[in-house]
This record gives C-alpha cells, structure tokens and sequence, in this order.
C-alpha cells in the first residue's frame, strides 16, 4: 500500500535534481525504504542512470551515500571493499547543540547555521580549503552538512581527523601559554608582573583567541552600564563586586593596549578566558564515541535526495548565501495544492513566508506542509 | 651530493642510487670480501636497532667507509626484512630515522628542504608545512604537539627548523617502515646471514617470553581502576570517547592480550559489532600502521577525566603509570 507521502516522493524521483558526489560509482550507497527500520546496504551504482533508476525503481524514505570511496563499494565487509579514501564530513545537528531541547524547529535551524559559519570560518581561514573543495548543504532535517573534497585530506586516517576536529571544538587547547605572566620590573623584594595576551593577528588559536577577548571587551565597553554588568555575571566566579571593578576598569586605552598584546593588571581574564574559547569553537560535541568527521567510512545523505521525515530537499547551500539560506524556503520542493489531514498536536511554523498557526483537528493545507507534518508523525492525511 | 653526507642518510634515493651506479650485483655484495665491511656495518645496524633502539655511530674516516656505509643500509634492510618480525620492522625503522634526526637538526635550511621533498612532505622555503603532511607525521599525541596548538593559518603552520627534523623523522620512519613491509629479500640472505636472523629471532622471542613472564598472564584481576572503569564501561555499552578506548586497547595490548583476546573482553558489548571493533583494535595495536602506541600515563589519563580519583588505591598512589600498577600488583600476587 503506498501512502501519500510516499505518492509525493515518487513524483519527486520520477524527475530528481540529485547532486552527484564525485567519484560516484566508487561509494557504497544505502537506503531506508518507507515503512521500515532497517537500513539496506553495501548498493552500488556504475552510471548516473543506474542512480536515477534506483531511486525510481525503490522511492526511499532515505538515501545515503558514504563519505569513502572504494575499490568494490558494494562488496559487504570493510576488508573487501578496499578502502581508497574518504571526503571530510562535517555533519552539525540540532541534536548535537547544548540547549537546543528547547527552541523551536525553525530556531533550531538557525542555531545550527550560526555554527555553520564559525566552522566555515575555521575550513576557510585556518585550514585553507579553497571554495572548490567546500560544500555546504541543508541536511533535510535538523542540520547541516559540510564536504570538503581536497585532495590532501581524502587520505587522512581517523586519528588524523580527530585532530582537526579537536581543532575546530578547541580540545587540548594548552590555555595555559596562551596568557602567560610576565616580570617587568622587579626591585628589592617588589616585583611588578604583566599579563600577555597574543596578538589579534596571530595565526591560529592564538590570533583568533586575541579577537575574541577584544571583541568581548569593546563590546562591555560600548553596551550599557546594566547590560555589561549583566554580561559579567555570567560567567562562573564573577560576582556583582567584581564585574563592577571590570566594567569600571575598563577604558579605550585599556583595549587599545589589548590589541598590543598587554593585558595589565587585569587579572580577570583568566577566569573567563575558557568562556571565551567556548565561543570561538564549534560545537561537535554530543558523539563522543566516533565523531561524525573522524569516521572515515560514514554514510551522509544525498544530496539532492529528500528527507523522509520532512519532505525536505537535502539542499545545497551556496557558500555566499549562507546568511540569507532559509530551509524552510529554499529546500521546500512540494508544491501548495491542498492537502486534507488531521491533525494531532497544535503547531506553528511558517513555511515559504507563510505562517501557520494550526489547532489540532481537520484542515487542509498547502502539500509541502502537509509532508512535513505527515513525516514527522504530526498528522495523518485523510482519505 | 657529497657522499660522506649521503653516508648519513643512506635511505635518500641519491644514496641508494649510488649504489646502482656501482652497478654490483646482490651475490657479491653478500660474498664479495670487497663488501665485507659493508655487511660488518649492516650487520652492526640490525643490532644496534635490536639492542639500542638507534643505529649509528659508525667511522666514517675515509670515501670507502662513506661508501660502506652506504652499502650497509641496503644489507641491514635484507636482513630485518628476512627476519619477517612486523614489531622489528618498526623498530628498525624507528631506529634509522633517530639517526637521521640527530643529523637533521644540525643541517641547513635548504637540505631539510630537499629532504621533505624526497619524502613528499609538503614544505614551502619558509619552513611551512602542510597541516595535511604535519597531521601525518608530527607526534599529535603530546599535547605541545596536538594541532590546536600550531599557527595554523590558510592550511599552512610555521615550524622551527628542529620542530620540521622531528617531523621528518616520523615521515622518515614511515616511508623506511612501508618500504620494508613490501619488499621480498632475496632467499640468498637467509643463507649468508642465517646466524644474524636465528640469532635475532631469538632475542624477540625472549623478549617476549620475559615480558609475559613479567607481566603474568594477561589477567583482568590486576588491572588498575581507570582500566577496569573503562572495561566495564564498554562491556555494559555506555558511550566510551575515543581516548578512553584508545587507553584501554593499548593497555591491554601491551599487557600482551592480542587481538582475539581483546575482541573476546569486548564481545560483552550490547552494541558489539565483531569487524568495527577489530578495525579499531587493529589500528591502535599498530596492525595497521605499524606504530603500536604505548598506552598513556597516569597523567594523561587524569587530563582526560579518565582516571577515577575516588578508587584510586594505594598502588596508584606510587606510580605514574597504569601499567606500574600492573606490574606491581602482580608481583604482590605471587
Ligand atoms: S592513578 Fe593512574 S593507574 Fe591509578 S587509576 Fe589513576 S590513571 Fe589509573
């Protein structure tokens, strides 16, 4: 018996915009067909056809590919299948956010772009990935992904990955060295001590470190007096009394004396410092077991291909247009003729500008809404 | 380049091309007595990699002896890779490209370049690496080492001239290491050099034997609690980062268990997934990449949360390193 939403996606398959990854007919593909749980493996296709067919031929819920590619990428063991490389996944998700439990679908969303874009800034400024080798794409559901395809990571070993990632979440940053005391002058038994800091224009974490305490500071410095005193307070250890000798201390000179590498007499910093990091890195956390970017032989979505549980298009992002990509604009590919469906629970969500505000109970409702709620089990269609 | 230099660096192509260009053929650099020295040196080199863990050290007072030098390089090669011991192969390697590094520090700026480029390390003329090359071969496991910590910027890093010969080094170690994976000695050698290949079996052997001897059975009793802790974690399926399963597997390890034994302790596992764990295993015990890492220190695995203040025992309490607490708990036990 097929469904409806099921109905919708073979349309959709019928005439796909799949992105092919390079290298195609050397990936494992894997699929989840509609109405079951179990994930079917080790598929390979030989031509663009043979993918395009499958898809027509199956109507998958979900559809994967792996980050590897392989000597024979449908044979079943690792062994066999000879691996040759593997592309650099990035796969950010809501899941993966502290505090992301409680916000809604869309702000979700855009939580995860905002780490997006600090990762993109990492791939791009420290590690150099040309535009190229980066790809950016909406995963169809609660996140996004990032592939980079340059040649000189595709052989990396997941001991080599774990580094970058280490990097890009700042673990095993040695803090210590980065603010470092300093005698400037010492007389008898006075001694006269200065905090360094490293310079805005450093390389690495160094540099990028250095901004962000300046950026944090001008910030206290221009917002007002309340508002800087209640950004203090937040951090651990920083009482009332305290962030009030802070925000009193701190005067233009004081940053521009910052921006020279000098952080006298303001010994503060070091409490806050890790805050700091922590806002500078990006947040993979949440798989500490394998994650996502060091496993060299991962299964990510197709792009191009819908999700089942949203009807969403695994969409590409185009790196300039990251800031203004809305998933809920731009990856909706069902178009608005009416759906008749009931609804279980109330929901909210604006979807290609429109906003719904729906009670539980009957409505009808544009196709692509009503995928989404279909998909996520919100709402059955009636018949 | 000057031979009494390539004498020091016997594996560069340049060197070994030198000894095509003498154009002998393998039967007289094995009976010839012209090359007696030569195998006298390459002999030398296996057993100081056996016993020293670094070769080197040999006159190099006149072209001849350069030249033998050059010529006991390939010979030592023969031999380790007769004796067909994978751990060996590693720490000749290792030992060859200690050596080097000895040597590199004190070299100019362009001879390291050209050594990196032989290497296929990518390098520009200010010393910057590639973070792709350094991820390769810098010792990341220390934390001065680990990436986060480098100038990284648009995928380049800034090393120090002794920084870079130390990353040579590995990538020296890799490439010597690889070599010897795949080449098939000539049946001839285990002829000439049989004594030297017996002989050197025989040490591993008994290595081996005094280090289980040492260690006792491999036994799950005398683990120390950061280990147990870890074991149990895994047995009963909760999320393990890497660290911690890396710090386990390379204890056990090198406590002796192989493989089979460590998939057998894991097996308990609700998730257990017999060929991704093997796959795991096989990279941390150095299957794979011919470095078997030795298990972390006390103090790394208190940096990583690992070690479980509240059990710590009075064993603990002596050493710096679980496999310390190993050993002497099982010397109380006997
Ligand atoms: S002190 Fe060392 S051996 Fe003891 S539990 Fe901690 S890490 Fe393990």
């Amino acid at each position: 018996m097929t469904t409806w939403l099921q109905e919708q996606f073979r349309r959709y398959y019928a005439r796909p915009r799949i992105h092919f990854p390079d290298r195609f007919p050397r990936r494992e593909y894997a699929l989840i067909p509609f109405g079951e749980q179990h994930m079917q493996r080790h598929l390979a296709v030989k031509t663009r056809e043979d993918l395009q067919s499958l898809l027509e031929r199956r109507v998958p819920a979900h559809i994967y590919y792996s980050s590897a590619y392989y000597e024979t990428p449908d044979a079943p063991t690792m062994t066999e299948k000879g691996w040759m490389g593997a592309d650099l996944i990035f796969d950010l998700d809501a899941d993966h956010l502290p505090g992301a439990g409680g916000l809604s679908y869309p702000e979700m969303l855009a939580a995860v772009k905002q780490e997006m874009i600090k990762l993109l800034d990492f791939l791009q400024g420290d590690f150099g990935f040309g535009e190229a080798d980066l790809a950016v794409y909406f995963s169809g559901g609660r996140g996004y992904h990032c592939h980079v395809t340059d040649a000189r990571v595709q052989t990396l070993g997941s001991q080599e990955r774990r580094e970058i990632v280490d990097y890009i979440t700042g673990r095993g940053l040695d803090t210590q060295s980065l603010l470092q005391e300093r005698t400037v002058y010492r007389q008898g038994n006075i001694t006269q001590t200065s905090l360094e800091m490293p310079l805005p224009d450093e390389p690495g974490w160094r540099g990028k470190i250095s901004r962000e305490i300046i950026r944090f500071f001008q910030s206290l410095l221009d917002a007002p007096e309340e508002e800087a005193l209640q950004q203090l307070t937040q951090f651990e250890g920083i009482g009332p009394k305290t962030a009030r000798t802070i925000y009193e201390g701190l005067t233009p000179q004081r940053i521009q004396r910052m921006r020279q590498g000098k952080f006298d007499q303001f010994p503060y910093i070091k409490k806050m410092a890790p805050h700091l990091i922590r806002r500078s890195a990006v947040e993979l956390r949440g798989e500490p077991d394998e994650p996502v970017t060091a496993d060299v032989k991962r299964l990510i979505r197709l792009p191009g291909s819908l999700h089942g549980k949203t009807g969403l298009r695994v969409e590409h992002v185009p790196l300039g247009d990251i800031d203004q990509f809305d998933p809920l604009v731009d990856a909706v590919v069902f178009d608005d003729s009416p759906v008749a469906l009931t609804l279980k629970k109330g929901t909210a969500i604006s979807m290609k500008n429109r906003s719904f505000d729906l009670q539980p109970g009957s409505h009808t409702v544009p196709a692509y809404l009503a995928a989404l709620l279909v998909g996520r089990g919100l709402a059955t269609v009636d018949s | 380049m000057d031979i009494y230099v390539l004498a020091r660096y016997p594996f560069l192509s340049e060197a070994k091309e030198v000894v095509r260009r003498e154009n002998v053929r393998t039967e007289e650099i094995l009976h010839d007595p012209i090359y007696e020295r030569a195998r006298d040196i390459g002999r030398q080199r296996v057993t100081d990699a056996l016993e020293e863990g670094v070769v080197g050290g040999y006159p190099v007072a006149s072209e001849t002896d350069a030249l033998m030098n050059i010529f006991s390089y390939p010979i030592a090669r023969m031999i380790v890779a007769s004796v067909g011991h994978p751990y060996f192969r590693g720490r000749y390697a290792l030992a060859e490209a200690k050596r080097a590094y000895e040597f590199l520090q004190g070299e100019s700026r362009d001879f390291l370049l050209q050594v990196a480029r032989e290497l296929e390390v990518a390098v520009d003329d200010d010393l910057r690496l590639h973070f792709a090359d350094y991820l390769r071969h810098a010792p990341t496991r220390s934390q001065r080492w680990k990436l986060v910590n480098m100038p990284l910027s648009q995928g380049w890093l800034s090393l120090d001239h002794r920084e870079l010969a130390r990353v040579l080094q590995n990538a020296i170690q890799h490439r010597l290491f690889e070599e010897l994976r795949d080449m098939r000695p000539p049946s001839e050698i285990s002829n000439v050099f049989r004594e030297e290949v017996t002989a050197i079996r025989n040490t591993l052997q008994q290595r081996e034997m005094r280090e289980k001897a040492e260690m006792g059975e491999a036994s799950v009793a005398k683990l120390p609690p950061c280990m147990r802790m870890l074991l149990a974690a895994i047995q009963t399926g909760a999320n393990v980062p890497h660290v911690g399963r890396f710090t386990l597997v390379s204890f056990l390890n090198a406590i002796g268990m192989d493989t089979e034994e460590i998939l057998g302790l894991f097996a308990a596992s609700p998730d257990f997934d017999r060929e991704r764990t093997r796959y795991q295993i096989e990279h941390i015990t150095g299957k794979v990449s011919g470095t078997d890492y030795t298990p972390p220190s006390c103090a790394s695995i208190k940096t990583w949360g690992l070690c479980p203040t509240d059990k710590m025992d009075a064993i603990c309490r002596r050493v710096n390193h679980p496999l310390s607490y190993y050993r002497i708990k099982g010397r109380r036990r006997k």
